[in-house]
């Protein structure tokens, strides 16, 4: 949807799957490191923005400790790809995460990625930080509503010009002018909010798969027709950070990203940040000795699912997802859906609803025809062309054989 | 020994022949390896460990190996369409008046069942040629979408035979992505995923077994109709012409 045909052929030719280079050399990372510091130093000058928590304050107040904190900086450096000397960098940068301004607008979407960050068993470092971080605009947290809270968003865009990181969860709906989706006492389309809210942002941050290519809102037959952020606003750098919902540690990856070098994480050709979607879940999940052994779930509850057998044949797309959930999970490493016994639905691809989230494999699923509008399987369809071809040869050969007899033909 | 009136023509150098069989051992174990992948279609001793089973692993390699078998066979035939020193099927597949003449002949000589043969039946024909280049057409882009699928395993960039071969891959392989969704679509259709990679893959193997099917039909057809054992062919290289025709066909060669 809403790409232009210019663009589609573009496309064609320069698509990119996800490529990581985990190891880029010394000199590269002297470099970096160097320059991370003195963005920090830049940083510390500035004073945290609206009367912010201390974070280290707030760590003591939820009950962890110094060294909790100290081994979730070297996960997340891991996390990030960079070398363990940058471990105390990040540290510094957690803590200076209060001096960015994050503005956060919601578009078509449930607000699952707020609830991910909102609803987890107990207050995690990652849930923390962006607690303390300056969200200086969130519609479903504020307390504020109507004109007061316009006049708070505007506020906030006039006063961080140029320096905000806009968070937008949920798609963009297009269809008849924008009007599926409105907000605000003066009906301002999503459209128009998102543009509004993008103009002055530093960097734009798509969080969730609605946001990102559209998701539910977009799954066919898209009566909005709705789009991602991407399809949306140009000329702005963008982050695509996937999945239903977004994983709250790559949210904080991202900003904790931002915060220490001021640019965006190596992004694939689907801009998501490669930290997080450069490893495919199949390649680490932990059912995979059973998927080699062709040891699998057949039915919900039997043998094999008490066995924790692989889920492949109850539709788990790990195969073809590019996500981090298998290695850090979700709520700090608590679990994740194939750890509890469901198949992988493929949340971070685009087009999920209708390519990966239909819980069979896909040669048993109903996937659009090439012609679109039928619902067919791909089987069918080849065993529909091949009865039709095996029809068609029976016809020939039993007339061949009535009527061909003539051995030389009508040859001249 | 040709028999009495006939003369023997040779048609499949020992090489071609070779390539032949070895790609229809290949294409069968393609699709049951292939079908077992997209489907698990049996089911295993749940009661033995796992480590003794590996079936679904099993697959895969017995997939990869004929895929790769496949690649070798189409870098073989990919020259010999050019280069051969037998006959150089590309030559019959531009779409010259003479070419389209033939093609429509014998088209017309299959849909007259018979009744009408204005053709030369001795060397390879312009219709079969456009035939086989369909089958290689379509056995490319199986071998571009499976090495696309394949490459997502490597994620890492590394490889048992080094980095350069994932990154190759990606290089060769990624825009079957884009394409893919654009077969599903058109242009105006959804993003372009990793599944539409998968979906064409699968739908490309009904229509080779389609292929397979008619082509099989058409040979025999050929043998029967034609009485020139065509069938024999792919066996021992040759087929037989009335001495007539292959006089004067010989000097074409
Ligand atoms: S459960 Fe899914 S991701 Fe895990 S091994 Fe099976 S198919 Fe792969």
């Amino acid at each position: 949807m809403g790409t232009n045909k210019e663009e589609s052929v573009k496309k064609l030719f320069t698509a990119e799957s996800a490529k990581i280079d985990t190891n880029r050399g010394e000199p590269y990372y002297d470099e970096l490191f160097i320059k991370c510091q003195n963005r920090l130093e830049d940083l510390k000058q500035l004073k945290p923005l609206n009367n912010r928590m201390d974070f280290t304050q707030s760590i003591e107040e939820q009950g962890l400790e110094r060294r909790d904190f100290f081994k979730w900086a070297s996960a997340t450096t891991a996390m990030l790809m960079l070398p363990a000397s940058f471990t105390p960098l990040v540290a510094e940068a957690a803590v200076l995460m209060n001096r960015v301004p994050v503005i956060w607008v919601e578009l078509s979407d449930c607000a699952g990625n707020s609830e991910a960050l909102l609803r987890s068993d107990g207050p995690q470092i990652d849930e923390i930080i962006l607690d303390i971080i300056s969200l200086e605009f969130h519609e479903t947290l504020q307390a504020a509503s109507g004109h007061q809270a316009e006049k708070q968003m505007e506020e906030a865009m006039e006063h961080f010009k140029g320096k905000y990181l806009l968070f937008v969860e949920g798609a963009v709906p297009l269809g008849m002018d924008g009007n599926f989706g409105t907000i605000g006492a003066g009906g301002e389309t999503f459209v128009d909010h998102l543009h509004r809210a993008a103009e002055g942002a530093a960097a734009v941050v798509a969080v969730g798969s609605c946001a990102t290519y559209g998701g539910i809102p977009a799954a066919a037959p898209n009566p909005t027709d709705a789009v991602g952020v991407m399809d949306v606003v140009k000329g702005k750098p963008l982050i695509n950070i996937s999945a239903c919902p977004a994983n709250p540690s790559n949210m904080v990856g991202v900003i904790l990203h931002y915060v220490l070098t001021g640019a965006v994480p190596e992004l694939d050709s689907l801009l998501r940040p490669k930290f997080a979607f450069g490893y495919r879940i199949h390649d680490n999940c932990e059912r995979r000795a059973h998927f080699d052994a062709g040891e699998y779930v057949e039915e919900w509850g039997d043998e094999g699912a008490k066995n924790n057998f692989c889920l492949y044949k109850v539709g788990c797309k790990g195969p073809m997802t590019f996500n981090n959930c298998s290695i850090i999970r979700y709520n700090e490493g608590v679990n994740w859906p194939i750890g509890v016994g469901r198949g992988c639905i493929g949340c971070s691809e685009p087009d999920f609803w209708d390519k990966y989230a239909y819980e069979r494999p896909m040669s048993n699923a109903n996937i659009k025809a090439p012609t679109g509008g039928v619902e067919k399987t791909v089987d069918e369809f080849g065993l529909g062309l091949l009865t039709a071809a095996g029809v068609g040869i029976a016809i020939h050969a039993a007339a061949s054989a009535v009527v061909g007899k003539k051995e030389d033909g009508g040859e001249a | 020994m040709a028999k009495q009136g006939y003369k023997q023509i040779k048609r499949m150098t020992p090489a071609m022949r070779i390539i032949h069989w070895v790609n229809v051992v290949s294409m069968i174990i393609a699709i049951a390896t292939g079908l077992y992948i997209a489907a698990p279609y049996y089911q295993t001793f749940i009661a033995d460990p796992a480590v003794d089973k590996y079936v679904m692993a099993w697959n895969r390699w017995g997939h990869f190996i004929v895929a790769i078998i496949f690649d070798v066979t189409s870098i073989l035939v990919a020259y010999l369409f050019f280069f051969s020193r037998f006959e150089q099927p590309y030559k019959k597949v531009l779409p010259t008046a003479k070419n389209i003449k033939e093609f429509s002949a014998v088209a017309v000589n299959l849909l007259t069942l018979n009744r009408k043969k204005n053709f030369d039946s001795t060397h390879t024909d312009s219709f079969n040629t456009v035939y086989f280049s369909i089958f290689h057409l379509l056995l490319a882009w199986m071998l571009f979408t499976g090495l696309q699928m394949y490459v997502h395993g490597l994620a890492s960039g590394e490889s048992s035979i080094g980095a350069w071969w994932p990154a190759m891959l990606h290089l060769v392989t990624d825009w079957t992505i884009p394409v893919s969704s654009w077969m599903l679509g058109g242009f105006d259709s959804n993003m372009a995923t990793l599944m539409d990679v998968r979906i064409t893959h699968h739908y490309t193997m009904w229509f080779l077994i389609v292929w397979v099917v008619f082509h099989i039909y058409y040979q025999v057809w050929r043998t029967i109709f034609w009485k020139e054992a065509d069938i024999a062919i792919v066996i021992g290289g040759s087929k037989f012409v009335k001495e007539d025709k292959s006089s004067k066909e010989l000097d074409t060669h």
